[in-house]
């Protein structure tokens, strides 16, 4: 069976439209990355800031004044403690256009629910005085240097490539193998009875993998399968084991217990 | 709050929040004006991943419980994976497109792309306002464009690219995507009635049907399209005409009668008489070419001559022998009739075994298209069609050539065997339409064994018009290779070509035994062109 993931349709989430049947409107605001950072520093009950809107004459003056207790900039490192994050960020507004858009939002219960429809998009700048160049100059230097670094180095490294008389992991194989010791000749009919139902998971076998899987001799094991398989030389399961035709059972995938 | 009265100007302000604990993760969903969505007036609607990305690696592949598997045979290719440095894409599922189905299944459906790099360089926050006049701001974790999905069928890139190829030659727009249809369909189980209505419906459908219809070289010549499809198309034409004529088989008796008259009178009164002046090398009557078609479809119903048609083209195209499906294949030329283009024409005198080979001479050419050309089918058919089979003479009088006889004969031959398998055949040499029916005249011309029988529709043909091998349409002789040679120069391969051994009745050892004492006797001059010797004889 192909699993091809499109198949599950069936926990289509239902979509609560209430937001939008409200005629929810909402603002689309985009706003810069160190002001997000600034905002998600927030405490109690995440006031950040004050939005002041002015309107003259029919138009309307938009902007954000960030609050005092979050305009200390430690992201950018060290340096940062002489420059400040600017209070005031006067919001340009455009209007919608192109483009039709909502809201919709996801809860961690996989729940889908449309908020409201965008009526209003904004950019938040922040206003342009000599902090935030100062500012924007540190985020430069940080941004421009290198992620890797060259080092010249006084002396060289002498913890590698020192000569052995054995190796450290060749030690441990040879104590292993010694451990297991030779590997015994089992009885022919249980041999073969294991190799029955190894065969039942898998139709090919390469012949070190019999030998894992038996713990017999390698000779021995090839004459018992001499007996009841036969030899793979050429095609795409290339040099593998598999049974002979009259001992093999398989079906699509069903397991039979294959006889003498 | 603060407000602050002032002249002309009033300002207010907000506290602004970014809520901490929110569970709910913000998206946007945007739709491009043009679709004119109005999110309000959904009564419902659902939405989900598409997974149909996902690619279980391994899994994948095979699947298989005991048989044709191996031992650790996933580990290998794992390891084999990494050894190549292959890093396949990891699945993600916030990543993967939305579905979103609207107002149910009848309803609108959307598929929305997650667009990347919104919060690369700044953050989008939603200002909502809240009941006590602050604003929350909320970050936007996605940016998903919303297109709606077309429900209606569409072409594939393939199909597209060949109507694309035909847009100048199918009036018809209707039937692309029914003879796509029509192709989808099994052979069979047609819904006849369902599509005989529609051929109905649509004039020009017939034409557009017949994928290996031959098109008319006239640019006016409605929806005969096939002819481009099949020359331009190569490969791609000849499946397609496989299919539709398969699939149209079932349909064609019933909608025969009714494209027909439909057919007959449009073209008819469009297109008679205008295209008396001109100077064309191929020219066809519409009318009888389409009902051609249906009766040849009809025709074909019988058995696997549109098999051995689209063999014939693919065969053509490709080796430029055709020789198994001589009859049927020149059954197909017949109905098809006159919209031959040179290429066409030459594919046809493929199958009544001439060579096609490119070098052939344009006289050959002009031969083939005028032994094809359709008359004009008046009102009663009928006859039109055995006309078909029978020689017509081109309006070329100098195309007279053991060519055009060989294959009026073969076409006489299909075309018997046509008129007596199913139609009746209405008065012999009838097919006299109005103005212009071009008629061949094999007989005259060319110097072969049969008779020329203009009328050779109804009368069942003698044996002779049967393209066996014995009676062979192309003789061996010292005057038939005289006549090539006076022609135009050729080497002795396509003299070979000329004299196929099934046409000729003799083995290829005898072929060329024959030839060679026939070149000996001829004593051709010769000449060496593209470093291949040939020969020629000046008259």
């Amino acid at each position: 069976n192909l699993i091809k993931g499109s198949a599950a349709m069936s926990e289509k989430t239902e979509v609560d439209l209430t937001g939008v049947k409200q005629n929810t409107g909402v603002w689309l605001v985009k706003v810069p990355k160190y002001l997000a950072q600034q905002w998600a520093k927030a405490s109690g009950k995440g006031e950040i800031g004050k939005l002041k809107i002015v309107k003259k004459q029919g138009k309307a003056d938009v902007s954000f004044t960030l609050n005092e207790d979050l305009t200390s900039l430690s992201a950018l490192g060290e340096k940062a403690a002489s420059v400040r994050a600017p209070r005031d960020h006067p919001f340009t507004m455009h209007s919608v256009g192109g483009q039709t858009l909502a809201v919709f939002t996801e809860t961690s219960a996989d729940k889908i629910s449309l908020e409201g429809m965008v009526v209003q998009r904004a950019e938040c700048r922040p206003a342009v005085n000599e902090n935030y160049m100062k500012l924007k100059k540190l985020q430069i230097e940080v941004s421009t240097k290198p992620q890797r670094l060259t080092e010249q180095m006084d002396r060289a490294v002498t913890n590698n490539f020192k000569p052995v008389s054995n190796h450290v992991a060749n030690v441990e194989y040879e104590k292993k193998k010694r451990a297991e010791g030779r590997m015994v000749r089992a009885d022919r009919q249980q041999v073969m009875d294991m190799l029955f139902s190894a065969f039942e998971k898998h139709q090919y076998y390469n012949i070190k993998d019999l030998v894992e899987v038996t713990k017999q001799p390698v000779t021995y094991l090839k004459e018992i399968l001499r007996e009841i398989g036969v030899y793979n030389t050429k095609g795409t399961h290339k040099s593998t084991w598999e049974l002979k035709p009259e001992y093999r059972h398989y079906q699509g995938g069903e397991e039979e217990i294959k006889g003498d | 709050m603060a407000s602050l009265g002032g002249s002309s100007s009033s300002s207010t302000e907000y506290i602004v929040r970014v809520p901490k604990n929110t569970s709910k993760k913000y998206s946007i969903m945007a739709f491009n004006s043009g679709d004119k969505v109005n999110c309000s007036s959904w009564t419902q609607a659902r939405m989900e991943r598409d997974m149909s990305n996902r690619r279980m690696y391994g899994v994948e592949e095979t699947e298989e419980g005991a048989a044709g598997s191996e031992f650790g045979k996933k580990q290998r290719e794992e390891a084999r994976r990494k050894k190549f440095g292959i890093v396949t894409r990891e699945f993600k599922v916030e990543d993967q497109p939305w579905i979103l189905k609207v107002n149910g299944k009848a309803g609108k459906r959307f598929k929305g792309t997650k667009k990347g790099g919104i919060t690369e360089n700044a953050s989008y926050y939603i200002f909502t306002q809240c009941p006590d006049g602050a604003f929350e701001a909320f970050p936007v974790n996605g940016w998903y464009n919303f297109v709606p999905q077309a429900k209606h069928r569409t072409l594939t890139a393939e199909e597209a690219e060949e109507e694309w190829g035909r847009r100048n030659k199918v009036v018809n727009h209707f039937s692309i995507m029914l003879q796509r249809r029509l192709r989808e369909q099994e052979r069979g189980p047609d819904d006849d009635d369902e599509e005989g209505e529609k051929g109905g419906k649509k004039k020009k459908k017939k034409g557009g049907r017949g994928g290996d219809l031959r098109i008319h070289d006239l640019e006016d010549d409605l929806e005969l399209s096939s002819d481009e499809s099949d020359s331009s198309g190569g490969e791609d034409g000849d499946s397609k005409p496989k299919k539709k004529e398969g699939d149209v088989k079932g349909k064609v008796k019933k909608k025969k009668k009714k494209k027909r008259g439909s057919d007959s009178e449009a073209n008819e009164d469009s297109d008679d008489g205008d295209f008396e002046g001109l100077e064309v090398d191929y020219m066809s009557d519409e009318s009888s070419s389409e009902e051609e078609v249906g009766e040849e479809k009809a025709k074909s119903n019988k058995e696997a001559v549109p098999k051995g048609i689209d063999e014939a083209s693919e065969s053509e195209e490709e080796s430029e022998e055709e020789k198994q499906n001589e009859e049927e294949g020149k059954e197909e030329e017949e109905e098809e009739e006159g919209k031959k283009t040179p290429v066409q024409t030459k594919k046809k005198r493929d199958s009544s075994g001439e060579s096609d080979t490119s070098e052939d001479s344009d006289i050959d050419g002009e031969a083939a298209s005028a032994l094809f050309m359709v008359k004009r089918t008046p009102p009663k058919r009928g006859g039109g069609r055995g006309s078909g089979g029978s020689s017509r003479t081109g309006s070329r009088p100098g195309t007279p050539s053991i060519d055009s006889a060989s294959t009026s004969n073969t076409l006489r031959a299909a075309a018997s065997k046509l008129e007596q398998g199913k139609r009746q055949v209405v008065g012999g040499s009838s097919e006299s339409p109005a103005a212009k029916r071009l008629k061949m005249e094999s007989s005259s011309t060319a110097v072969t064994t049969q008779s020329p029988a203009p009328s050779g529709k109804s009368t069942p043909q003698p044996p002779s018009g049967k393209s066996t091998p014995s009676s062979s349409d192309v003789q061996l002789t010292e005057e038939a290779v005289r006549r090539y040679l006076i022609r135009k120069p050729m080497t002795t391969k396509d003299l070979l070509k000329k004299f196929q051994t099934k046409r000729t009745g003799l083995s290829s050892e005898q072929t060329v035994n024959v030839l060679a004492q026939i070149l000996k006797r001829l004593n051709p001059e010769r000449k060496n062109v593209n470093d291949k010797m040939h020969f020629y004889l000046t008259e």
